[in-house]
């Protein structure tokens, strides 16, 4: 279960069994799995920023599984929202009554988990990406939503992400006004959103996003749409909870 | 046998008409008073409290408490028969003497109530009073003072009076705070290339810094010895500590290593020819 790359050959995404060591290399990551005694195995993780996380496992059985998956990106620096705010590189622009759908980059996170009983835990996280992994403003500072900020290429499809660093999602853009209007953010509750992965790439599920007027106001509903994937479904790292619903403004 | 013994009761009197009997009536309505009070408080805390903030469900307990208690004496001074005129009388005289020597209690008190009524903070905000430079996260709201734990860890009591007449600036009413410094440069180098290296410095060090909005610079002041350049950032309101305190290192950093200058205050004598 590895990919080559023209410079080192990276771990892939998936699920590992560990009899007595494994070690699993990432972008900037090392990750060390060794037995330390009958039943007990010791993690590690050196990452970009010579953070080293140590921990102890204990385990039921002679052996330990866990799995690697692409995470939503909201726990570095910290967990601060759920929001996740895309800033295209190149605006789209969408004449009055069209529609386009265009694949994006997204930022992701690497979960580490435990399977243990059909469970899977989450042992540790981490970002082979610390540098744009950063937080934006929506809205004014006085009323705004804090989001995680990316600046997003567009991709040409699902295939098309960068191993450990990003994932394709698809969005779907309409227009439902009587005016062109160019597009150059969506905001939306990444939490809503469910991420998969096949060897070392990983996609999201599909953005809705669909300007209409309500009432008087212009708004740009954004809304999540599960996909029908073969790809692995990656576990759920954070806590969910209910996030308030935002209505985007149309730029 | 019973009916004789209260009977007995009844005619033992003890002052001004009271009797042994309605004493014992009057201490029974109390203890029923007293535990109605607490059994009502009980499922306040238990239903409604979660339902409203900290402060409020706890005032509400107190208010729900005492008025039941008071409810109850005033039943077991009507059942007992007491003339309370005499009472109310020194009670009024007495009253007087007590609200001149009582004033601050008093406004403490009204200001407790109007503060719990506006609720300029709640429970956890992280509040500053400039006035009376304390800052810190707020505990409590009280009927007659607030308490706060200061950033040092330290609570500290302050009475409602002073809270309600003063500033307060509320740290963690919005998602995002600013933080600022102030860097000066040498006068020979270039102001646009010194701020493109301190974005890139914040951009690549400071990951609780905001993309949006970007770090702002403005030139502040061409002062004696520097031309200032004040540095504005957003951050998450919860981060202010991995920001402010670590801003002017990373400026200086990049300064340093891009071997641009950071003057000191200098002054050139010319000596006069004669």
């Amino acid at each position: 279960m590895t990919n080559e790359t023209s410079e080192k050959i990276f771990s892939n995404y998936g699920v590992y069994e560990v009899n007595e060591n494994l070690e699993l290399s990432f972008p900037n990551t090392e990750i060390k799995i060794e037995r330390i005694g009958k039943n007990v195995f010791s993690y590690s993780r050196n990452d970009s920023e010579s953070n080293l996380v140590k921990k102890i496992i204990p385990t039921k059985s002679n052996d330990l599984t866990i799995e690697i998956s692409p995470i939503r990106p909201l726990n570095y620096p910290a967990r601060r929202t759920s929001y996740m705010y895309l800033e295209f590189e190149s605006p789209v622009f969408l004449s009055e009554n069209s529609a386009a759908t265009v694949f994006a980059r997204c930022p992701i996170e690497i979960g580490v988990f435990l399977l243990h009983n059909e469970h899977k835990n989450p042992l540790d996280w981490f970002t082979c990406d610390p540098l744009n992994s950063r937080f934006g403003l929506y809205g004014a500072p006085d009323s705004g939503t804090l989001c995680k900020y990316s600046s997003s290429e567009i991709a040409e499809s699902y295939e098309d992400s960068i191993p450990f660093f990003n994932a394709v999602l698809e969005i779907n853009l309409k227009n439902e006004l009587d005016s062109g209007h160019s597009i150059s953010k969506v905001i939306f509750p990444i939490s809503d959103y469910s991420v998969y992965y096949k060897n070392s790439k990983a996609i999201i599920d599909s953005v809705n996003a669909i300007m209409k007027k309500k009432i008087t106001l212009e708004i740009f509903d954004v809304s999540s749409k599960p996909i029908q994937t073969d790809w692995a479904k990656s576990p759920t790292y954070e806590h969910t909870i209910d996030i308030k619903r935002i209505d985007m403004g149309v730029d | 046998m019973v009916l004789d013994f209260l009977q007995s009761l009844s005619e033992i009197e003890l002052v001004g008409g009271l009797t042994l009997l309605s004493l014992l009536i009057g201490g029974i309505i109390m203890v029923v008073g007293i535990t109605l009070a607490r059994t009502v408080r009980l499922l306040f805390t238990k239903y409604y409290a979660p339902k409203l903030s900290q402060d409020t469900a706890k005032n509400f307990g107190k208010l729900i408490y005492f008025g039941i208690i008071i409810i109850s004496f005033l039943v077991f001074t009507s059942s007992t028969g007491v003339d309370l005129s005499g009472l109310i009388v020194a009670g009024g005289i007495f009253g007087i003497v007590i609200g001149f020597a009582t004033q601050s209690v008093v406004s403490n008190l009204i200001s407790g109530v109007f503060l719990m009524l506006e609720k300029p903070a709640k429970q956890g905000d992280s509040i500053e009073l400039p006035s009376l430079n304390i800052s810190g996260t707020l505990l409590y709201i009280g009927t007659f003072s607030v308490k706060i734990r200061q950033f040092d860890g330290t609570i500290i009591r302050v009475p409602n009076e002073s809270i309600f007449t003063t500033n307060i600036r509320s740290l963690t009413s919005t998602q995002v705070r600013r933080s600022e410094c102030i860097v000066g440069i040498a006068y020979k180098e270039d102001i646009d290339a010194a701020i493109t290296v301190i974005r890139k410095e914040i951009r690549k060090t400071m990951s609780y810094v905001l993309m949006v909005p970007k770090p702002e610079f403005r030139i502040k002041e061409l002062a004696d010895s520097s031309v200032n350049i004040e540095i504005l950032v957003w951050h998450p309101r919860e981060d202010w500590v991995e920001v402010s305190p670590k801003l002017l290192q990373v400026v200086k950093k990049a300064l340093d290593d891009n071997g641009i200058e950071i003057p000191f205050p200098q002054r050139v004598i010319w000596e006069a020819k004669d």
